[in-house]
């Protein structure tokens, strides 16, 4: 609040009042429809962003020179939104988790099953968890790599809160039975308009800030960053087309229909993989990762073969998610081949930062957070080698609707996401809140342990039941017929099913330590002198090291 | 040398994003759009029919339950999933769809042609409590929905949103749904007999959930997954053209 | 452009710009990347040719194996069953007593029966065929319909109440529900029905109840259980005098019986399994019993 002036406050101050208008709008049109419930949500939103804002509306003016510094207050909010998805998304896995194991604890009650928790999973820790970590990260890269303060002072905000305010309608909704049941996508049409305005500021801050800069190139990072932000708008409009079934309702209908709507859906759902989880934590790594290693990107060449790779070969490998499906058989080899071919940039970027690891390896050793960041980049290399293998046709006839499709994606998920995240965060935490370090060197390592045991349990557990599960599926007698019945397959799973919820334990324990970290560092440790030095103007500083914590 | 070139695109934010866009932009339009141009894409099947409000209310249960995180409805052209689901899924059974529910993922079987497996009466006792039948199951039990009662009374905004993206509903079928939804679940009863006229002979009318007296959720969840794979004979027909291959189900 | 300079560790030159402290060496592609580049798309390629791949407006290339993912199945499945063959011709032709006596055709029957009947039939009757709630046991010599392979056969081919135009047909009618007996009669009849298994029940005390009961049960019920109350399995009623029940043996259950009646749904499998698939689920079935003492 103390960075805006009071014109900028009024104006936030109107932009919340009409959101708190929509919400009362869509609470009256709702009416015992859950759409209703959205309203009442949205109001309190707002009225509860708006009451902040009143509290201080009368607070001096912020100092005037501004301008000659980074704006990092929406991003240390994007860190502590970040991290709160992350404890719920990951808590809400190990719940459902817990469910397959053992079903009862769903309690008998419709909120709490495993097909309505399931969503608030995957979108708490793609959108809530990942989606806060790339808007942050995103914002301190862009600065730093421009060295121009982000072009406005409301629409950071508007943009994080507004993102997190689709979040929450997206979860709310999933537990009332609210959805699209579109994977990845399944908030209805009023929270996808929502996201589309709150996208579009996204991409016109971003771009703005980039126009900023006062460096000539714009740097790899930003690539990265700028194709997530673009290719999931596209993404998100075509596949989130639909047709309401009045203003006042949640339900609505996708216009698309059958094996084109499968297309299309796939299409996206493979993108979101791409451009969600893979593009934008791309830019992270090309950020933090030289930056914590001190050292020069392996090869520039390298990275522009696998950035255009990655942005061009990605989008058509959508249709290995129906292989031997309905969809016609020229359709899934083209996604077949393609997913091949992938595989070439993918590897050029994990080859890419392991190399700039070259000179850097002892560091790597004694360093968790760096550790992280290289264990992320194994990850991304086998998760894309994976991907790539179970996208041909004969490969995803036995691992497709199996568990091993879940130990891919946590593979990707756990291992690279998360991995490059919590490196990236622990880059990134002590640099903003002006600290020489995490609060705890000791804590880093334990999480390091705690997430490494924790996908290495996960994922195997996953690897076995799936090939398991998808070899008793089409296991034959000696006599030609099928050996197994699926409940029989299903009597297999359980020790494994176990298994996962354990690792997926420690995974959420060493997020619950993350958090303690971060918060004792915002806290508790003394500033450092000399960080007033992290300003946009500070001349090229040729000839010193960089510090190794920003 | 191609970096020439990259480094001047890299100068300017308007310059790269429209590479992006046109890079991103032809994988998309080369699979999807090919899929409304190219006929043979959706078979030709006449005796398809619509799902009758009831139905379409259990779809629309079937979606918010999330069961499709667990069960698929698409048998793939694969030996083994034929012979233990039956004739491989076609594009056209799914053609009224919005959105289709293909699945991702089996913990549970795939339901594609679950309907007339098993009874009525079955369905409900496995979805009150799974294990009730299945000591094996990890699928949850969905008591509440014995509970629920349906709410009907949007039925027939529901149709005509369903016509807006393509369902070919009449004016009398949106002008009835409410009325359908009840007669197919009240045997017997004055309204039965519009929902057969309305949405043919195939069209079953039962008390889904055992109580021919009142509508509950479960009618309609039971009535949707009776009609699973039953819309249109024409997958059974295409393997029995295709193949000609006794016990084709072994 | 800042001035280009060398990485001191892998002495390669920088591309001369830095953006925060971070720079980039100006390494070229390696080679290695460029193979695999060249590998993979050669894979893509020559798959292009023999595979249907690129959609042509209305169309799209067949690709020079001319092959589809449906014509590939459908020729698996073809030569699945030529494959089978060997045994299901045997088991086709033969009649029931024929495979039942041949060891080797049993062996086939238990293990593709096992198979069958756990994705088809453990629904309802429970992967060990023991039944359960609503659901009858299937190892128990107690049949409703008759127990040789060929009736269950039938069972298993119209079902019981099923759709099929010639299904079994059960109907326990809903006597105290549509009030062909009084509240009382069903309490009485109830308690003579749970007396014929539990000969302890004729105290004293109850032995003028369940005479009552025996009265109600000559003139209502004796139609279809026969007098004797051993069940007709024309009918489909079954014998009430033995320990196996359905729908629970205790005097709530029964009670509830009589007063909703009951129409158990066993569907058919006409459509859905192939006559030799039934042939041998009935096989199996009456083989589980054949394992039961
Ligand atoms: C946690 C995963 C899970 C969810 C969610 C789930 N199921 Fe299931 N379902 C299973 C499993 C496992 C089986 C196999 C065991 C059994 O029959 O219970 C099954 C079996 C079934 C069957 C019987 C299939 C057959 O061929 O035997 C039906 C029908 C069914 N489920 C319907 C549903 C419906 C409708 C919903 C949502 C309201 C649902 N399921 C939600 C896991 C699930
Ligand atoms: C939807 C549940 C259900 C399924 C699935 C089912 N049955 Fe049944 N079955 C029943 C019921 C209910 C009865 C009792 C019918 C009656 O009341 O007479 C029955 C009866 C039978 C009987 C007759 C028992 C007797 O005592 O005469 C046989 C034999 C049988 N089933 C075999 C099978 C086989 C084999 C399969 C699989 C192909 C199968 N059932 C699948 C519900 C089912
Ligand atoms: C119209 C013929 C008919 C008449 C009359 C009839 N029953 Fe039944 N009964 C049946 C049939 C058929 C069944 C089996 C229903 C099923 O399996 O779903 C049955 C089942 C039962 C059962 C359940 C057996 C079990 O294993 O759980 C009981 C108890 C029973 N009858 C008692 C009676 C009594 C008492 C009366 C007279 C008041 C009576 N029935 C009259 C046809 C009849
Ligand atoms: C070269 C890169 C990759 C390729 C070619 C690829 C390919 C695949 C394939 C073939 C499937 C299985 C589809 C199915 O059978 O249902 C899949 C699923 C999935 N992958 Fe990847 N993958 C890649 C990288 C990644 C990465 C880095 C992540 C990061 C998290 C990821 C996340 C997922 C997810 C979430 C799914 C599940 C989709 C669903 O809901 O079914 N993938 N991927
Ligand atoms: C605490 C650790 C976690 C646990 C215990 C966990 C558990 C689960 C479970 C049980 C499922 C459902 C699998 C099924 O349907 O069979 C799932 C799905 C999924 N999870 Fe996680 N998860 C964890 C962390 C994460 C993280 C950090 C991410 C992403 C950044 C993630 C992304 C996903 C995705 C994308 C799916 C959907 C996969 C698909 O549909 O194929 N998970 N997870
Ligand atoms: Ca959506
Ligand atoms: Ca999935
Ligand atoms: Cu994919």
């Amino acid at each position: 609040m103390t960075e805006l002036t009071s014109s900028e406050r009024q104006y936030a101050a109107v932009i919340l009042v009409v959101m708190a208008m929509v919400g009362v709008a869509m609470a009256a049109l709702g009416r015992s429809d859950p759409f209703g419930v959205h309203g009442v949500i949205v109001l309190v939103y707002s009225v509860g962003l708006l009451f902040l804002v009143l509290s201080s509306f009368y607070a001096p003016e912020p100092r005037t020179d501004r301008q000659a510094s980074y704006y990092d207050d929406p991003i240390k909010v994007g860190i502590a939104l970040s991290m709160a998805w992350a404890v719920f998304g990951m808590f809400m896995g190990v719940w459902i988790a817990a469910q397959l194991a053992w079903p009862t604890l769903a309690f008998d009650a419709a909120w709490s099953t495993f097909g309505r928790l399931r969503p608030t999973h995957t979108t708490g820790v793609i959108f809530g968890f990942g989606g806060n970590a790339l808007i942050a990260t995103s914002f301190h890269v862009v600065q730093r790599t421009s060295r121009a303060r982000l072009a406005g002072q409301i629409s950071p905000w508007f943009v994080l809160l507004g993102f997190n305010l689709f979040c929450i309608l997206a979860v709310t909704g999933y537990v009332m039975g609210v959805t699209q049941s579109k994977e990845y996508a399944e908030a209805e049409w009023y929270a996808d308009l929502w996201l589309v305005v709150v996208w579009v500021t996204y991409f016109i801050l971003y771009l703005r800030t980039l126009a900023r800069r006062k460096e000539p190139h714009i740097y790899v990072a930003n690539w990265y960053y700028m194709a997530f932000i673009v290719v999931v708008a596209i993404l998100h409009i075509v596949n989130n087309l639909a047709v309401p079934v009045s203003i006042g309702h949640a339900k609505s209908y996708t216009i698309w229909a059958g094996v084109q709507d499968a297309m299309v859906q796939w299409w996206y759902g493979h993108n979101a993989v791409a451009f969600f989880l893979t593009s934008g934590f791309l830019g992270m790594m090309y950020y933090y990762l030289p930056k914590r290693a001190g050292r020069p990107i392996f090869s520039y060449r390298l990275s522009i073969l696998s950035f255009w790779g990655i942005t061009f070969f990605y989008m058509w490998a959508g249709s290995h998610h129906l292989h031997y499906t309905a969809l016609p058989h020229w359709v899934q080899n083209l996604g077949m081949t393609f997913s091949v071919m992938l595989l070439v940039p993918s590897w050029a970027s994990a080859g890419n930062a392991l190399l700039t690891l070259n000179g850097a390896w002892h560091k790597v050793r004694d360093d968790a957070t760096l550790r992280f960041m290289m264990v992320a980049a194994v990850f991304y290399g086998l998760s894309t080698f994976e991907g790539s293998f179970l996208a041909i046709r004969p490969v995803n006839s036995l691992s497709h609707y199996t568990d091993w499709t879940i130990g891919h994606v946590h593979a990707g998920a756990l291992g690279w996401v998360a991995f490059i995240t919590f490196g990236s965060l622990y880059t990134l935490v002590p640099a903003l809140w002006k600290r020489d370090a995490m609060h705890s060197a000791a804590l880093v390592e334990v999480h390091f342990w705690l997430a490494l045991a924790g996908t290495l349990i996960y994922v195997f557990a996953m690897w076995n039941s799936g090939i398991i599960q998808g070899l008793m599926w089409r296991t034959y007698t000696e006599d030609g017929t099928l050996a197994y019945s699926f409940v029989d397959s299903l009597i297999a799973m359980y020790p494994y099913y176990i298994a996962r919820a354990f690792g997926g334990l420690l995974f959420l324990l060493g997020a619950l330590v993350a958090c303690y970290n971060i918060w004792m560092t915002a806290r508790a440790t003394p500033l450092i002198a000399g960080s007033q030095l992290d300003l946009p103007d500070r001349r090229p500083a040729t000839g010193t090291a960089p510090s190794p914590a920003e | 040398m191609p970096e020439l070139f990259h480094r001047k695109i890299e100068r300017t934010a308007i310059g790269f994003v429209l590479a992006i866009i046109a890079a991103a932009s032809v994988g998309g339009l080369v699979e999807i759009a090919p899929l409304f141009t190219i006929h043979e894409t959706v078979e030709e099947a006449p005796d398809m029919r619509l799902y009758t409000p009831l139905e379409l209310a259990g779809r629309n249960i079937y979606e918010r339950e999330g069961c499709y995180a667990c069960h698929s409805q698409m048998i793939r052209t694969l030996r083994d999933d034929v012979e233990r689901y039956g004739p491989y899924s076609l594009a056209v059974e799914s053609k009224y769809d919005h959105p289709m529910l293909w699945g991702s993922k089996r913990t549970g079987p795939d339901l594609a042609r679950i309907g007339g497996k098993y009874s009525d009466l079955w369905h409900v006792t496995h979805l009150m409590n799974p294990r009730d039948v299945v000591p094996e199951s990890n699928m949850p039990s969905y008591r509440f929905l014995a509970r629920t009662p349906l709410e009907t009374a949007d039925f027939g905004m529901q149709l005509a949103a369903m016509r807006e993206v393509g369902v070919p509903y009449t004016d009398d079928m949106i002008a009835n749904a409410a009325r359908d939804a009840l007669g197919q679940a009240t045997p017997d009863s004055d309204f039965s007999a519009g929902v057969v006229e309305r949405y043919g002979e195939k069209t079953q009318v039962s008390a889904f959930d055992g109580v021919a007296t009142e509508l509950t959720e479960m009618d309609a969840l039971v009535a949707y997954l009776q009609v699973l794979g039953r819309l249109t004979d024409a997958a059974y027909k295409q393997t029995a053209a295709s193949e000609k291959a006794p016990g084709s189900q072994q | 452009m800042a001035v280009e300079e060398i990485d001191a560790a892998t002495g390669h030159a920088t591309t001369g710009h830095e953006w925060n402290g971070i720079k980039e060496l100006d390494i070229p592609v390696p080679r290695g990347v460029l193979m695999f580049l060249i590998i993979t798309h050669l894979f893509a390629v020559i798959w292009w040719f023999v595979m249907p791949t690129w959609p042509l407006g209305t169309t799209y290339t067949k690709g020079l194996l001319n092959t589809d993912q449906r014509k590939i199945v459908a020729q698996k499945l073809v030569e699945a069953s030529a494959e089978r063959a060997s045994w299901s011709d045997a088991i086709s032709n033969s009649s029931y007593d024929e495979v039942l006596s041949d060891p080797r055709l049993m062996d086939v029957v238990k293990q593709t029966g096992h198979r069958l009947f756990g994705d088809n039939c453990a629904a309802c009757h429970g992967r060990d065929g023991k039944g359960g709630k609503n659901y009858p046991d299937l190892t128990d010599h107690d049949w409703i319909w008759g127990g040789g392979p060929e009736a269950i056969a039938q069972t298993i081919t119209t079902g019981v109440n099923s759709s099929h135009a010639e299904s079994r047909v059960s109907q326990m009618p809903a006597f105290g529900r549509d009030e062909m007996l009084d509240p009382a009669q069903v309490r009485t009849v109830a308690a003579y029905v749970h007396s014929l298994g539990n000969p302890t029940d004729s105290t004293p005390k109850t032995i003028e109840t369940i005479a009552a009961g025996r009265q109600v049960f000559l003139t209502t019920c004796a139609a279809c259980h026969g007098e004797n109350a051993k069940g007709n399995s024309d009918l489909g009623a079954p014998n009430l005098t033995d320990d196996y029940w359905i729908y629970g043996g205790d005097l709530q259950s029964i009670i509830a019986t009589i007063h909703g009646g009951r129409q158990g749904h066993m569907p058919t499998w006409d459509k859905r399994l192939g006559p030799l698939q039934i042939k041998i689920l009935a096989l199996y079935v009456y083989s589980l019993g054949l394992e039961t003492p």
